[in-house]
């Protein structure tokens, strides 16, 4: 993607990074573009995402943890369903990426 | 309920190795793997496998992956995707959950797109093949879980798979083959790797993967680890501490990095919970990395009809995963009568055999935790390498390989016993000895002639040949490296010779750049540089393009005025006037 200085343009052994189309979603609300079938989590960390959900009880940060769909580390609400492997979930047009607060797409009052 | 003769769980190296077999005596075979794409990790390993030709050495893991899935595809093999196997039921039947798109109702309304459900799917096979692969270990220090944190696999399949850096500066933790590996491998994609870190005493992986990150300047530091994690949201940087003999932190011994992104390498355990849930008996000692099935030669399980190969048995590596496949795959095909016993012995044998090759050496597995202080050939080993990540320039001239010599000559800095010889077929002038034990040291053949083509180069999955000439005239020598970065350098670039060590030691001009098609994608860079450094220059860095990290560059500028300043190098016929002048520019740039 433009403007994402994480992006490889052009590796020595791989060459050219292969695009799909290019999308837009929104993550948090916020419009975003990544290309069509790379993981929502490719996505994001080009975009500069790192914090994919908080933790329910303590409500710590957690993100891109194994990137192979083990650890779910990396769940997010994706057009409004909760703990999707965002690692294993490919990026199609339009989606609707929001933080994951617990199982919620909102943040808990914290007592 | 669908029948099928095989049933395979993963589509990594030693799933679709077997179900090539089977599929080949006309079985009927399925695979299934949870992932969007077949081929495992296969896709993510972009250096050359070690080994001989017949375990595909000199070729690069994702195109090992290429072929294999043009074999399967060839034999028949059936592969579903995204489907994963959530249990294995008595009576070999197994339980899939696999995604079902539902169409929209008559695509009118849009509130009822068409919409994907997960749906639990059974299957019946006479046998089953377990190759579900391993998954990371991780350490919990302080921070382990921010953002940021990740398995070195991740930030492989984030770099090599989807073409996005994990992050800007890494540190990892973890010296074995995937440290080592995932090291480079991000200094290849544009990352600054900050620091590699053990708490090991000693590098745990092949010495040729250090010193390649180790002459790109990385610093290697062995019995440190991970003090704490820093960042709020995400990973800002990280402390590191030495440990004592007990893995107990020394205090005083903090170092502290500025890094975006922390990578761990600290082992892989087998995925075994489904030989498990089927019943099979199960090996808890940990000599295969973790929970693993009691198996035979050819991955049989105590219960009749299951069997498991590649890392899920035991971790081990790509290629031996591969051949484990392979004689499953022929085993089954006995075993269910699509084979006759003659002809599934024969080819088993030569399976076994190729994998007994690759089972040999200082990293085999009968060897694990051993302390080797010799070579096969009785030459102390670099100590250096193992805790720096480099041979020292006093121990480098006792290796076999290493040898001085009129007129251009191959130098191997190969100091380990591992399994492979790709250098000894690439040499069309048989300058290079192995022999039949292909864990040998390669040795210069005596009375032979390099004609300078660097095939061996190219060919050391290792990187660690070099061609030396070391007079070419008066006061100058050249050097030949292989060289996996970006931008490749032109023929008349300046910069510096570094050492093993990646520490900038003399000026160094690029005389010629060669790449080919039979070189895969490592170049060859030819560097002049002064006469006495034609033995200790092992890498050329541009003035700026330091991939290895910043206080690289700093040291690079302070160490090549000091060249200059103290004259060492300054009168050497090879130093031009214009190479001078350049360095001048430069210096000027840079502050």
């Amino acid at each position: 993607m433009a403007g994402s200085d994480l992006r490889i343009s052009e590796h020595p052994i791989l060459g050219q990074t292969k695009e799909g189309r290019e999308v837009t979603f929104t993550y948090d609300g916020r419009p975003l573009t990544g290309y069509e079938g790379e993981p929502i989590a490719a996505a994001l960390r080009a975009a500069g995402v790192m914090v994919h959900r908080y933790t329910a009880k303590k409500h710590t940060p957690r993100g891109i943890f194994c990137a192979i769909g083990r650890c779910t580390d990396c769940v997010m609400i994706v057009d409004g369903e909760p703990n999707v492997r965002t690692c294993m979930t490919p990026l199609r047009e339009g989606m609707k990426v929001q933080t994951q607060y617990g199982v919620s797409s909102r943040p808990e009052v914290t007592p | 309920m669908k029948r099928v003769d095989l049933i395979v769980i993963g589509a990594g190296p030693s799933g679709l190795s077997a179900a090539i077999e089977a599929a080949k005596t006309g079985m009927s075979v399925l695979v299934f793997d949870e992932n969007a794409r077949p081929g495992g990790q296969l896709f993510k390993q972009i250096h050359k496998f070690f080994g001989s030709k017949e375990h595909k050495a000199k070729i690069r893991g994702f195109v090992i992956g290429q072929q294999l899935l043009k074999e399967a595809e060839d034999a028949g093999v059936q592969v579903s995707l995204e489907s994963t196997v959530i249990g294995i039921y008595p009576e070999r039947e197994v339980v899939v959950r696999k995604y079902v798109e539902t169409p929209a109702a008559d695509g009118t309304d849009p509130q009822e797109p068409s919409s994907r459900h997960e749906a639990v799917f059974h299957y019946k096979a006479d046998a089953i093949l377990v190759a579900t692969g391993a998954s990371e270990n991780m350490v919990m220090f302080d921070g382990w879980t921010l953002p940021g944190v990740m398995g070195a696999g991740a930030a492989q399949t984030l770099m090599n798979l989807h073409g996005v850096r994990p992050g800007k500066r890494v540190l990892m933790l973890g010296s074995g083959n995937v440290g080592l590996v995932v090291s480079f491998q991000l200094l290849q994609a544009g990352c600054q790797v900050a620091a590699l870190v053990d708490a090991a005493p000693k590098i745990g992986g092949y010495g040729v993967h250090a010193a390649k990150v180790a002459r790109c300047g990385v610093p290697f530091y062995l019995s440190h680890t991970i003090k704490k994690v820093e960042g709020t949201n995400h990973v800002t940087g990280v402390t590191i501490a030495e440990v004592d003999s007990h893995f107990q932190f020394i205090p005083g011994t903090e170092k502290h990095f500025d890094v975006d992104t922390v990578c761990v390498a600290v082992g892989l355990s087998p995925m075994s919970q489904l030989l498990k849930m089927a019943g099979c008996e199960m090996d808890n000692s940990g000599k295969g990395g973790g929970q693993i099935p009691v198996v035979d030669a050819a991955g049989q399980t105590s219960v009749p009809g299951i069997f498991a190969a590649g890392d899920v048995a035991g971790i081990e590596e790509a290629s031996s995963a591969m051949i484990e496949g392979r004689m499953a795959g022929i085993r089954i095909a006995e075993y269910l009568g699509y084979e006759t016993k003659e002809a599934g012995e024969a080819e088993f044998s030569k399976e076994e055999a190729s994998l007994e090759g690759l089972r040999q050496g200082m990293f085999a597995p009968q060897n694990r935790g051993m302390k080797i202080e010799k070579t096969e050939e009785g030459i102390p080993i670099s100590t250096n390498l193992l805790k720096h990540g480099f041979v020292a320039d006093d121990e480098i001239g006792r290796f076999p390989g290493v040898t001085h010599k009129a007129g251009i000559h191959p130098v191997m800095e190969c100091t380990q016993n591992i399994p492979c010889n790709p250098c000894q077929d690439a040499c069309a002038k048989h300058c290079i000895h192995i022999g039949l034990n292909i864990t040998a040291l390669p040795a210069v053949e005596e009375g032979s002639t390099c004609i300078g083509c660097g095939m061996c180069v190219a060919s050391c999955s290792g990187q660690a040949i070099f061609l030396v000439n070391e007079h070419t005239k008066e006061g100058c020598a050249e050097v030949t490296l292989p060289y996996e970065f970006l931008p490749l350098p032109k023929a008349g670039d300046e910069g510096f010779g570094m050492s093993r060590s990646g520490k900038p030691v003399c000026r160094a001009k690029v005389v010629k750049v060669r790449t080919s098609k039979a070189f895969d994608h490592t170049a060859l860079l030819t560097i002049e540089v002064p006469e006495d450094m034609a033995m200790k220059a092992r890498f050329y860095r541009s003035r700026l393009e330091c991939t290895g990290g910043d206080s690289v560059i700093a040291q690079s500028r302070i160490k090549g005025a000091e060249v200059s300043q103290n004259g060492a190098t300054g009168d050497r016929p090879c130093e031009s006037k214009a190479a001078a002048e350049s360095e001048k520019r430069e210096e000027g740039a840079a502050i």
